[in-house]
């Protein structure tokens, strides 16, 4: 593999040398503290150095709010609305966002395959970037390390003044051809420590789970939580999604949407006839939980919680899902010592 | 269809904003138009009429005379939407069901206060029952024409019951929280688009609460961003008084 040095002050060209080819889609700034990955139209405007986007590139794939087909009342048709690959390159991903895009990737294929975010999927480069831990991130605890380029085709390690550059697939050094920059041989350090971890690994998390159905943190979660479905709708790997309908005033032609759902919101689990099968918000927070710790895991192997730390950063009640995970383990820890 | 719904509008206590709003649909009134026959509308016309497929009602009831009117329109119509917060929750007017009637009826009135009987300021649906809401202050134009179009295709209208922070979430918008202000998003009925969200502004709760709020959690999000208990639940009741009865 060839490492380059990039220096900070080159990499708007960089981002241009990027969108002589494609579109590029890369962070920017949003509002007063917040970021967003956005179709980049001026390189400078690219912020390579955040903690972490409020969506993550899910939202490209899977769109909060897709048509999936029009409807003509007045001839009995449909049309189903067809769904454009997105070739672009998406530039300054975190190893955690490339990772839930695999999990997504799997989601999305077993079972019925789910045409539209596999269509979508099809030609996105990844060009990803290190970060630096903050109080919220706890990737390493589920084996994401903050320099971790799986899944990138070329990824920047941040130095104190520019990045090296790595290319991992021929589709990076396509990307690269016309660059020139020396060349990088000194390694590449690691970027930073965690601040949160999640005490053991999910080999063994499974098992706690199981035994932690009636945990009472589930009660107590449930008195500050207001479920208002935060932590579901900015989680990377979260992918529910419910469909309705709209005609419009002419009540002559409409059509058919989808749009992302949550399990911690109350009409998630209303069935015909108004009934609620998960209406406690604890056992509401359990499922969240265990959808990501536990049910999806039970059969891939890996956790389903990619440690961007997105649910708790954005929840109002400060609920932290290191905090329930950490308190079921040492709960778990205690009743097995308890008998002695 | 056979013949066009008869649709009849109604006020009671209330800023009369939601009709107004109904009146600016200029892109969309003549389409409503040719669905639907008009028969009573005192806002924008004269004519009266003695039955009605669809009544749609602004405002809160306040005094004897809204009951009986609003038990009179509920007799002549087949499906009856409340129009608004006033009329879905109580509204901004339920404040005044915080405070002592008669001192509320003094204030208001002065020494003429005995020719101006008045009630506690009710919510249609604890006097009468309601098929369908539109909620919002002023109502939510998109819901409106939802319901509309639902109704005039003889489908059940779907009501949403999540909360503000999820059409926040859908629109990536920046949190509110995080530009230093307080939002009632959190507890607060969605179907607006995060219409004042999206524009920098904080939610009021407008739109009424969701089923089952935790408002114990509310109110501890609330006091943490700086508002004394009190302060907290004079918030939540600003569109709320009703629903919060007995919740403090």
């Amino acid at each position: 593999m060839v490492q380059f040095y990039l220096d900070a002050e080159r990499l708007p060209a960089f981002v241009a040398h990027l969108m002589a080819q494609k579109t590029v889609i890369a962070p920017h700034a949003k509002g007063q503290k917040s970021f967003t990955f956005e179709t980049v139209a001026e390189p400078d405007q690219v912020v390579l150095d955040y903690p972490r986007v409020m969506q993550s590139i899910r939202k490209f794939f899977l769109p909060p709010k897709e048509e999936l087909l029009t409807f003509d009342l007045t001839e009995n048709s449909y049309e189903t609305t067809e769904v454009e690959p997105i070739d672009a390159i998406f530039l300054g991903v975190h190893s955690y966002d490339v990772a839930a895009v695999g999990r997504l990737d799997y989601n999305f294929s077993v079972g019925s395959p789910e045409k539209n975010y596999l269509t979508r999927r099809q030609g996105a480069v990844f060009v990803g970037v290190s970060f630096v831990p903050d109080s919220y991130h706890f990737s390493g605890s589920v084996n994401i390390r903050p320099e971790d380029p799986t899944g990138c085709d070329i990824f920047l390690t941040k130095l104190f003044e520019g990045y090296v550059l790595e290319v991992h697939t021929p589709t990076g050094e396509e990307l690269i051809k016309g660059f020139d920059m020396p060349a990088h041989d000194a390694g590449r350090p690691a970027t930073g420590h965690f601040q949160q971890h999640i005490y053991v690994p999910q080999t063994r998390l499974s098992e706690i789970m199981e035994q932690s159905y009636d945990n009472d943190v589930w009660a107590e979660t449930a008195e500050q939580c207001v479920g208002c479905g935060t932590c579901n709708l900015v989680c990377p790997t979260c992918y529910c999604f419910n469909v309705d309908e709209a005609v419009d005033v002419t009540v002559t032609k409409g059509h058919r949407e989808r749009h992302w759902d949550g399990c911690m919101l109350r009409k998630f689990s209303e069935v015909a006839g108004g009934e609620v099968f998960r209406e406690s918000l604890a056992g509401r927070q359990r499922h969240r939980i265990f959808r990501k710790f536990k049910y999806i895991s039970d059969t891939t192997g890996q956790p389903w919680c990619v440690g961007c730390g997105r649910c708790t950063a954005a929840c109002p009640a400060h609920i932290s899902i290191v905090g329930i995970v950490n308190r079921l383990i040492s709960d778990h820890a205690q009743a097995v010592v308890a008998p002695i | 269809m056979a013949e066009k719904p008869r649709v009849a509008i109604f006020d009671f206590t209330g800023c009369e904003g939601c009709e107004l709003n109904q009146l600016n649909f200029e892109d969309q009134l003549l389409d409503i138009l040719a669905h639907v026959d008009i028969v009573e509308w005192r806002e924008a016309m004269d004519d009266r009429a003695a039955e009605y497929d669809i009544a749609f009602v602004e405002g809160s009831l306040s005094t004897p005379d809204c009951i009986t009117r609003i038990n009179d329109i509920r007799r002549r119509t087949k499906v009856l939407v409340a129009l608004g917060a006033c009329a879905v929750q109580g509204g901004i007017n339920g404040m005044k069901n915080t405070q002592a009637i008669e001192e509320v009826r003094e204030e208001v009135y002065g020494e003429d206060k005995y020719l101006f009987p008045t009630l506690p300021a009710l919510a249609l649906h604890e006097v009468v029952k309601v098929d369908y809401n539109v909620r919002g202050c002023p109502m939510t134009q998109i819901e409106f024409l939802k319901l509309f179009t639902s109704l005039v295709m003889g489908k059940q209208p779907i009501e949403p019951d999540h909360a503000v922070c999820v059409d926040c979430k859908l629109k990536e918008n920046e949190c509110v929280y995080e530009r230093g202000m307080i939002c009632l998003g959190p507890v607060t009925r969605a179907g607006c688009d995060a219409q004042c969200p999206s524009v920098g502004q904080y939610c009021t709760g407008c739109r009424g609460l969701v089923t089952n709020p935790n408002l114990s959690g509310m109110e501890e999000i609330l006091v943490e961003h700086g508002l004394s208990v009190d302060e907290a639940w004079k918030r939540l009741e600003l569109y709320n008084a009703n629903d919060l009865e007995g919740a403090r």
